[in-house]
């Protein structure tokens, strides 16, 4: 039997070691959050404080969750950077989004701490300074999926298909920008529910409400793009350059306008799939 | 002397010791011997002192949480408690800053752990092996250490 050269490997391989060596920053830091959700799970176990409406813990492990995914999501497209880009500035850039993640990650874990809130939180000026530092933090932080698109978009030599790689540039870029449109939005709001009355009906896990529009709903696909992208570039890299490219485009109009219609649907005090939960 | 005075002198002391593991690269051995064995040692020193004089007239014991409680309403038990917290915790961070250079882990990486050993030991205990787990899991996973 032969082995037939692959010049597209279709499926990407979830190789550990590949990642620690094209973003060892980024891959460390996932595993540290991802280990560092477990005192949390425990002080969830102890805590029977709600704030509104949800466990109190429920916000930080949420973020756990959402940041070491995102970490391990950058480490795995790290690949696919170009040769000559991951020097010392590049290294310093990823120490800065690293510090960035971990800022958020303590900022929202100490305000679960002393049961106040992290997010619009203007209370006094240290809390709504920290706020506001925390704003740019994450802006930082998920500048790396900008910088990381663009930089891949423009590599030549990623040996993948043409409609995989415009997808994951495409969707690491969709990220960066709906994120900044969704959160931004989000942020200028004095609250992350619109409308009334809020009794603390919310799906589980996510926590979106039930029964009032919700902001973060559309916070939480714009953040996905990055997945939800490249899954389509996946299945379309077969059909050949022309078509595949086509499709991950019209893919990625339609996942801007879910992100642009969920935002949409919250503004009208609707809840996200009313027949859900 | 006072349980009062015993902790102006016992904090200072354990003090040192975390400002010697701040700067440990520029000494590691001196800081290793300090931090990690003489200061540790005086603070036992200090403990094992107190709990043979005092810990016969003290009310309360292990057995329960009350007990604990009724044990640590004792100026001098709670002190000698407090000692031993300042002791261990500072055998800890000394742990981590060996562990650490053994592992070629950056010292930048460790000081924010120091810093929650230093106020809530065993929360940074946990945080500390959590990111040298990383660093050996890439030393696993890569063949070379960091």
């Amino acid at each position: 039997m032969t082995t037939l050269p692959l010049s597209h490997p279709v499926s990407p391989s979830l190789n550990l070691t590949r990642m620690w060596n094209d973003a060892p920053a980024f891959t460390g830091l996932s595993l540290f959050i991802a280990q560092t959700a477990v005192p949390l799970m425990a002080a969830a176990m102890l805590d029977q404080r709600i704030f509104l409406d949800a466990p109190i813990w429920q916000k930080p492990l949420q973020f756990h969750l959402a940041l070491a995914t995102y970490t391990l999501t950058l480490a795995f497209f790290a690949r696919y950077l170009p040769a000559g880009m991951t020097g010392r500035n590049w290294r310093i850039y990823a120490g800065v989004v690293c510090f960035c993640v971990l800022a958020e990650l303590v900022w929202v874990g100490g305000a679960a701490t002393f049961g106040i809130a992290s997010h619009f939180n203007t209370d006094d000026v240290v809390m709504g300074t920290i706020y506001g530092f925390m704003g740019v933090f994450a802006v930082i932080l998920t500048s790396a999926s900008a910088v990381m698109g663009i930089a891949i978009w423009r590599n030549q030599t990623t040996g993948l298909a043409p409609a995989l790689h415009l997808s994951i540039a495409l969707g690491l870029v969709l990220t960066f920008i709906l994120t900044l449109v969704a959160a931004g939005t989000l942020s200028s709001m004095p609250g992350h529910h619109v409308g009334t009355p809020v009794t603390g009906a919310a799906l589980p896990v996510l926590g979106w409400s039930r029964e009032v529009g919700d902001l973060r709903v559309a916070h939480f696909f714009a953040t996905h793009a990055l997945h939800v992208i490249p899954l389509v570039g996946l299945a379309a890299a077969g059909l050949g350059a022309v078509i595949g490219k086509r499709l991950v485009w019209a893919a990625s109009a339609a996942f801007a306008a879910l992100v642009a219609a969920t935002m949409w649907q919250a503004f009208q005090g609707q809840p996200f799939l009313p027949w859900l939960g | 002397m006072t349980p009062e005075t015993l902790f102006q002198i016992v904090n200072p002391v354990a003090m040192l010791g975390w400002l010697a593991l701040i700067a440990a690269p520029l000494a590691p051995r001196l800081t290793d011997r300090i931090a990690g064995l003489v200061i540790p040692l005086f603070l036992a020193l200090a403990y094992s002192a107190l709990i043979l004089v005092h810990w016969s007239e003290a009310e309360g014991g292990y057995g329960s949480l009350p007990d604990v409680m009724a044990l640590l309403s004792d100026p001098d038990i709670a002190l000698a408690g407090w000692v031993h917290y300042l002791g261990f915790d500072l055998f800890v961070g000394a742990w981590a800053v060996r562990t650490a250079r053994a592992e070629r882990i950056p010292h930048l990486l460790v000081l924010p752990h120091l810093a929650l050993i230093f106020l809530f030991g065993p929360a940074g205990f946990l945080t500390f092996h959590a990111m040298a787990a990383a660093f050996r899991l890439r030393a696993a996973n890569t063949g070379q250490p960091a």
